[in-house]
Order: structure tokens, then C-alpha cells, then sequence
């Protein structure tokens, strides 16, 4: 299923643009990751791929079809949203009622959800009869991410996923959305920290003062300092190093360092041009196949 | 333009009024318009309340208060019109008739609610809820934590607006067509909402006392605030002004 936004402008109050002139778009199945400090616009662009906002001027189409034309809950359907605040989603009493209610308020309540409520309450490994708000922060996240996606949404929005989050509980969810990912939904995600977005996103979209200033492959987007820069963000400290390295080393033109498109390649590039190839090893990153990360995953008690 | 009953900044009449003649003008404008049923006093205290809006650049968060204040008095109206006849007959009722005075009574009762409204709001959007708090506990000798109270109440209103709206759009996204059905059903979809709401608002109630607690809360006494809040003329002129009214009011 296809985002795609056309020249979009958008606003919470006339006096005050938040959007200003926004076009990209999202095909499907991608994982593409939105980048920008408070206020760039990122929550609102959000908004509008899931009709909570409409646009002012321009178009927002959700395969092919204006937000403007949809109802809300035949965009439910399609776009799943998770907020950042799990508090605000969270309603029923129980796990299970809980996830049983985003059929419900699909009106698609019938024994087929109820079997796919079960499978997902075994692949979270959630007690159904425990209280929602009894539950701690990550697991409220838990639920919340479960209940967004039981409906089994083409295309889901997150809006900072990992906010508040320990490492632990953080690789949980972000294993959860990749897992999603592999088996095609398209992931929209916001997010500030930019580890998450090396590790995670296929595709990165950098946003400043409402306005699109830089979209490609992420790694390539990373190491754009210009426009990192004017976006007043940082890359990740790992992207950073292999770029004073490629400086300062002109022999490494055109290796890894120069070149990787993952964290872990990036890793043992680093590692392998200061002569401490096994150093990689050590260094834990969010993708659980990164080396040193099933390690630290059992020590931090997640495996 | 801030949320509901905040504070908006300016340097009007009403902004430089003591915040305790505020509070104590806008209770004796509100009881001097209980006081009366003459409909041509209280057009002139409704009148004098949109001028007093005006005068601190407050007229459109005023207009959202009549209209919402309207509402609430319709209904009062229509009970009124339908079920207390005086005067002339106009339509007749198996239970009654519909009369003149019926007509004038209800329209009494929606400018009164309006004008004795008006100001009580108003306070909130020229005075700083701190201010209005320690002047209560400087001049009034109210206790810090029954104003400190108050003033907590005051200030989670519009949280509550904002957690509330937070709430309807993550059920929004998850399909409840909230702006699809009628009043009832609306209703029937919004109340199980409320137990995130309470949640939330217990979590917050409870981070707050935390927060007042470790702040030493219970050490603050009356001599706490450095803050003098002295009456100038134009206060003990406003106030006279309110008293007058009142005594208008009773006098009519």
C-alpha cells in the first residue's frame, strides 16, 4: 500500500503553517524512518497519513485514494497508528479486552478475531486477564504496538516508538517492527534516536521548520553532515566516526568505512582500519543479529 | 490564543487589577445579576461584561463561552417556556399555555447565565492562577493548601481538555467513528474513555502531590510568598463600582 503526500500544507490554527509545501512518498512495503527535531513537523505529517489531520491544500493518498475521501475507521483499517503515549490508547479492563476492543471498534468483531487475539497473547507472551494499567511503561508499549497491529494493518505508523523505553525493552518492540517489516507492512516511523534509525530504517526522510529537506537510503542520508547539520540533528556517533575516518584517511576512499549500509558493516570497517578487527565483536547494537548483541541481550535478561 | 481558562499575557485595566478584586468583582457581578429579574438591568450587566472582554482583547474566547453558556441555557429556557405559564396566553398546552411572560422569564434566565458568567471566566484569562492562589492566601488569610488547591484544580482543566483530546484521537485512529453517530451513541462511545482519563488524572494528581511534597509543601506559611499584592485606587474603585451594582440589583 502507497503513501504518498503532494505538496501538502497543513495547520492546527490558520495564523501558524506547520506544513509547508511536504512531498514524498512511501511504497509499499518500505521501512522509512522521519528525522527532525520538535516541531519540524513530523507528528502532523503522521497525522495526516491516518486522517486525524486533513490537509489544507494539496493531497494526501492512501493507495492512490485522498485521506479526504475516507472515513476514519476505513483508514483504520489500512493505517495503524501507534502513539507515543500508550496511556492514551489503553481503555479495557483486561489484556484481552483490550485487543479484542480494536475489532471491535472496527465492527469486525467475530471468532476469527478472537483466534487471532489468542495467537498474538502467546506471541507477546501477555497474561490476558492482567489490568492494562497495572502493567509497567514497556509493557503498556507492548500492548499498545499488539493492539495497533492484531488488526493486521497494511501500513503502520509509529510515532516514536522507543520513547521512554530501557535498551531491552526497546529491542523487543523494534524486533517486533522489523519482524513486521519482513513479513510486508509498511513502517512509517518517527524517531529521535538515530541509532534506531540506522539500524532499523530502510529509507530515511529528514524534516525541519515543515518542510522536507532531505529524503534517500539511510546511510546515505547519515552521512549527509550538510544537511544533518541545517536540520540541527547528529548522526549516529558510529557514522560520525567513519566519517572523520574517511578524513583523515584518504586510503580508505571507497572501502566500508566510506561505503556501508549497516551498522554492523560500519562496525567492522571501523574496527578493521584502526588494525582491531575483533573490537566489532564487542559492540552492541539493537539488531539482535549484530555481533555482541545476543550476548548483551541475555545479560540485560531479554532472551 | 491559549487553552481553556489559561492565562493570556496583557497589560489591560483588567490585567492590573488586584487579583483579589478580580475574584471578589466577578462573585458580586455574578450574585448582583441573581439578585435581579429585571431583563433591562441584566442586558446592561451583559452589555458591561462584553465590554469588559473587549477591554482585555478577550472577545473571542468570550464568544466560545456565550455560545457554550447559551447552550446550557436553552435548555433551562425551553423548561421555562414550557412549563411555567404567566401572562398573556400565546399557544396553549394540554398541561398549560405558553405566555408572554413565559417568553420574557426564559429569555431572563439565558441573559442572566450569560452575564453572570462572563466575568467569573474572564478572571481566569487576565490573572495568573499563581497570583490569584497567593493572593488569596496573603490577603484573604486563606490556608496555602485549600488555595493551592483551588489553584491545582484550575490549572488540570485544560490538562485534562488536552489529555481528553489525546484520548479520542488514539481511538480514533483505532476505527471509533466518534464524528460518524448521533448524541446518544456518541456518548455510549466516549464513556469508556473515561477510565483512561481517571487513570491519567490519578497518575498526574498523585505526581503533583509528589512534587508539591518534595518541594516542601507543608513548610510554606502565609509570610512564604514575597510577593505584595497592594490594593491601589482604580481596585477599591472597581470594587465600589461592583458593590454599587449589586446594590442596583437589589434595590431593582
Amino acid at each position: 500500500m502507497t503513501i504518498e503526500f503532494r505538496d501538502v500544507h497543513a495547520s492546527y490554527n490558520a495564523d501558524i503553517p506547520i506544513l509547508k509545501g511536504v512531498s514524498f512518498t512511501v511504497e509499499d512495503g518500505e521501512f522509512v524512518a522521519f528525522v527532525g527535531t520538535n516541531g519540524a513537523g513530523k507528528s502532523t505529517t503522521m497525522r495526516l497519513v491516518n486522517g486525524l489531520l486533513k490537509p489544507e491544500s494539496g493531497e494526501v493518498l492512501v493507495d492512490g485514494v485522498p485521506t479526504t475521501q475516507l472515513k476514519t475507521s476505513e483508514l483504520a483499517r489500512r493505517v495503524g497508528f501507534l502513539f507515543q503515549n500508550p496511556d492514551n490508547q489503553i481503555c479495557c479492563n483486561t489484556v484481552r479486552e483490550e485487543l479484542l476492543f480494536s475489532f471491535r471498534a472496527l465492527g469486525a468483531l467475530d471468532a476469527e478475531a478472537e483466534r487471532r487475539v489468542d495467537e498474538i497473547i502467546a506471541e507477546f507472551a501477555f497474561n490476558p486477564d492482567d489490568d492494562p494499567f497495572l502493567l509497567n511503561r514497556g509493557t503498556r508499549q507492548l500492548l499498545a504496538l499488539a493492539s495497533t497491529i492484531v488488526v493486521a494493518p497494511p501500513v503502520i505508523v509509529l510515532d516514536e516508538p522507543t520513547t521512554g523505553l530501557d535498551f531491552r525493552e526497546c529491542v523487543k518492540v523494534m524486533d517486533i517492527i522489523r519482524h513486521l517489516h519482513e513479513n510486508g507492512t509498511t513502517v512509517i516511523m518517527v524517531c529521535h534516536d538515530m541509532e534506531v534509525v540506522a539500524d532499523f530504517a530502510e529509507r530515511v526522510i529528514v524534516m525541519s521548520d515543515g518542510c522536507v529537506v532531505d529524503q534517500g537510503p539511510t546511510f546515505e542520508v547519515l552521512r549527509n553532515r550538510h544537511t544533518l547539520k541545517a536540520a540541527n540533528l547528529v548522526p549516529p556517533q558510529i557514522v560520525d566516526i567513519s566519517l572523520g575516518l574517511n578524513m583523515m584517511r584518504p586510503d580508505l576512499e571507497g572501502t566500508l568505512v566510506a561505503t556501508a549500509n549497516t551498522l554492523n558493516e560500519m562496525e567492522l570497517a571501523i574496527a578493521t582500519a584502526v588494525g582491531k578487527p575483533e573490537a566489532a565483536s564487542s559492540v552492541p547494537t539493537y539488531a539482535p543479529t549484530a555481533p555482541g548483541a545476543e550476548d548483551a541481550l541475555v545479560e540485560g535478561g531479554a532472551r | 490564543m491559549n487553552g481553556f481558562l489559561e492565562y493570556v499575557p496583557g497589560t489591560s485595566l483588567m490585567h492590573r487589577l488586584n487579583p483579589i478584586v478580580k475574584l471578589l468583582g466577578a462573585i458580586v457581578f455574578a450574585v448582583a445579576c441573581f439578585f435581579s429579574s429585571n431583563l433591562v438591568f441584566l442586558a446592561c450587566m451583559l452589555v458591561l461584561a462584553l465590554a469588559m472582554a473587549a477591554s482585555c482583547g478577550m472577545m473571542k474566547p468570550t464568544i466560545g463561552l456565550m455560545k457554550a453558556v447559551f447552550a446550557f441555557s436553552l435548555l433551562l429556557a425551553i423548561i421555562q417556556i414550557l412549563f411555567t405559564p404567566s401572562g398573556d396566553a400565546l399557544v396553549v398546552l394540554p398541561w398549560g399555555y405558553i405566555g408572554t411572560g413565559s417568553l420574557i422569564a426564559a429569555l431572563t434566565t439565558v441573559v442572566r447565565l450569560e452575564a453572570a458568567a462572563i466575568p467569573l471566566f474572564l478572571t481566569f484569562y487576565v490573572t495568573k492562577v499563581s497570583d490569584m492562589t497567593n493572593a488569596a492566601v496573603k490577603v484573604l488569610h486563606v490556608p496555602y493548601k485549600y488555595a493551592f488547591t483551588f489553584s491545582l484544580t484550575v490549572h488540570f482543566i485544560p490538562v485534562f481538555l488536552n489529555d481528553m483530546k489525546g484520548i479520542m484521537e488514539s481511538q480514533t485512529a483505532r476505527g471509533v467513528e466518534f464524528d460518524q453517530v448521533g448524541i446518544i451513541k456518541k456518548i455510549g462511545l466516549i464513556m469508556p474513555l473515561c477510565v483512561p482519563l481517571l487513570v491519567s488524572s490519578v497518575r498526574k494528581t498523585n505526581s503533583a502531590a509528589i512534587a508539591a511534597e518534595v518541594r516542601g509543601f507543608n513548610l510554606r506559611t502565609r509570610a512564604s510568598g514575597f510577593k505584595q499584592y497592594p490594593f491601589a485606587a482604580f481596585d477599591v474603585v472597581a470594587l465600589l463600582a461592583v458593590v454599587a451594582l449589586l446594590v442596583v440589583a437589589i434595590i431593582l
